[in-house]
């Protein structure tokens, strides 16, 4: 398959995008953890979220093979796009309960996508004093560290593609080839299977989640957090560990 | 179980006719006990003192026949659809609960490994979170299978590692590494088991019949890893947050007076799904698959990645590696 340019995003996923309320700002805070460690009972409308979701959760993400990259055994394996349906997307279902399974959600974060909402298709200069008043909601650790600025990886001519070193195009759900010019190591784990995370099962297709999935290219580091509660009964001291 | 044919009787039947079919010891007392329970409802049900409506009498003799029930192994697939369609009917009946029991066995050519990051791990217990709920662990006594260690980075020795931690994490100068079941190769609290109530399958998984269980703890004593758990109280979970998606082996309503232990979320990955757990982690620390197929994630691991297990000179031959980038 060949790899998907933006001109070949259909624009009915974008008004689908929009209307699902991706685009809001306020973004989803399923995925900060509870700061307390009472157990609130579901109501109804989660639970008829959740009915919806059991099985077969991976027929609701959209994915495309992999570029460049083999799983073992030279195994082609698919990356998870953004989803129309985030909820459906990037949550999982345990139990009666729902959970985000990214560390970030990409839906939130991204809540100025598509970006000729603003920049219009025109070529802009690309500064990182800019970042100050559009997009302020970016903290730009990743740049900072690396000495890079915006046009390093997003395209000055087309704002809603990356830029590859090669001079090539990527759209925003390939991160992968974008970050894996820099970080091989992952790169490498990531097509075996020891970094990121394998969607729904252990059989059949492989649907991995981009880079982006997961970490924010602009401070990728994992933010601490307050953990779920600690187990209330002893071990016993003989049985160790 | 064994048939001894001294213990093989004929049991004349209400109508005179006799019984063709040799029956064991077990199966003749259920008879028998099961006639008396149903002669004493017919007279319950002449009596007009009887207070006793037809859903407790039905419990009563669904519970009756769950009790002289068989050891889940030996059952044929008669007996476990039966024990199956009881279990469903009493969950029904009991606590209002519409669950769905599957008997499902191991697929051919699969058996189960887990590796875990202990570079990747924060300690945030996701896991911990997702398998409470889809294992419909006890909330009375707020049962955990999963324990995530927190340790000073650079050391591997557990013993006074700390498992209750609870501020933020990552913790500066720690790692993390989680512990549960390993579903040993060669498990040292199957053969402690005075009746046979837990068993490998063949896809590697250790399994426990709890209603075969007679609650001596043996199997917890012989656990290096402190994986099994005891259920001292009767379990409670809400109904409106009971897991309706059920194995019988695996996430069932367990009783009073039994062993449990992670079953590597049987009711899901004998399906082909991804354990809670793994499925769950936010940080990828955790990967599962078939240690069978060449090219899977897990063997890419083993193959790849500087692996350890826990306490290897035991010779438990855990099959849950520990690795790093």
């Amino acid at each position: 398959m060949s790899r998907i340019r933006v001109d070949a995003v259909p624009m009915g996923l974008v008004a689908a995008w929009l209307a699902s309320g991706c685009h809001d700002p306020g973004g989803t805070k399923a995925d900060q953890l509870p700061r307390n460690t009472v157990a609130v009972p579901i109501d109804s409308a989660t639970a008829a979220r959740n009915a919806a979701l059991e099985p077969g959760v991976l027929a609701t993400v959209q994915a495309v093979r992999v570029d460049r990259w083999k799983g073992p055994g030279e195994r082609p394996f698919e990356v998870a796009l953004r989803s129309a349906a985030p909820e459906a997307g990037h949550s999982r279902m345990f139990g009666t309960i729902t959970l985000a399974i990214a560390l970030r959600s990409r839906t939130a974060a991204i809540s100025q996508y598509p970006c000729t909402s603003c920049h219009l298709g025109r070529k802009v200069v690309m500064a990182n004093k800019r970042i100050e008043d559009a997009h302020n909601n970016i903290q730009p650790v990743h740049p900072e560290q690396t000495g890079a600025v915006c046009s390093t990886c997003h395209s000055a001519d087309d704002v809603q593609l990356l830029t590859l070193k090669s001079g090539e195009r990527a759209t925003l759900d390939e991160s992968y080839r974008l970050c894996a010019q820099c970080h091989f190591p992952e790169a490498k784990a990531w097509a075996g299977g020891a970094h990121g995370k394998r969607l729904d099962g252990w059989q059949g297709r492989r649907v991995v989640m981009a880079c982006a999935d997961c970490h924010d290219p602009h401070k990728p580091a994992v933010q601490a957090r307050i953990p779920f509660r600690a187990p209330q009964i002893e071990r016993p001291r003989s049985h160790d560990p | 179980m064994n048939h001894d044919p001294t213990a093989e009787t004929a049991v004349r039947a209400d109508d005179g006719s006799m019984l063709q079919k040799p029956v064991d010891r077990r199966a003749a007392l259920g008879m028998l006990l099961g006639g008396v329970v149903a002669g004493t409802q017919a007279l319950g049900a002449c009596a007009p003192l009887s207070a006793e409506t037809d859903e407790e009498r039905e419990i009563k003799l669904l519970a009756w026949r769950e009790y002289i029930k068989g050891n889940y192994r030996f059952m044929t697939e008669d007996e476990r659809a039966a024990t199956i369609a009881r279990l469903e009917r009493l969950a029904e009946l009991k606590r209002g609960e519409e669950v769905t029991i599957q008997s499902t066995g191991p697929q051919p050519g699969v058996l189960f490994g887990y590796a875990f990051n202990i570079s990747k791990c924060k300690g945030f217990r996701r896991c911990v979170e997702a398998c409470i709920n889809e294992n419909n662990l006890a909330r009375n006594v707020d049962m955990q299978y999963i324990r995530i260690f927190e340790k000073e980075s650079g050391v591997v020795d557990l013993n006074d590692a700390d498992a209750t931690y609870q501020h933020e994490v990552p913790a500066e100068g720690h790692f993390y590494l989680g512990t549960q079941c390993f579903q040993c190769a060669n498990p040292p609290c199957v053969p402690v088991c005075p009746v046979g109530a837990t068993w490998q399958e063949p896809d590697g998984i250790v399994v426990i019949d709890y209603n075969w269980c007679v609650g001596c703890r043996a199997c917890m004593a012989a656990c290096p890893y402190w994986a099994r758990r005891f259920n001292w109280d009767a379990p409670e979970v809400p109904p409106e947050e009971v897991n309706p998606n059920q194995h019988y082996l695996g996430n069932r309503a367990r009783k009073q007076g039994c062993t449990e232990k992670c079953t590597f979320c049987i009711h899901r990955t004998r399906q082909g799904r991804l354990p809670a757990c793994a499925e769950a982690c936010p940080t990828g620390a955790r990967v599962f698959g078939n240690l069978l197929d060449p090219d899977s994630e897990i063997r890419w691991v083993l193959a790849n990645k500087p692996v350890f297990r826990l306490k290897e000179e035991l010779g438990t031959e855990p099959r849950f590696w520990y690795f790093t980038d």
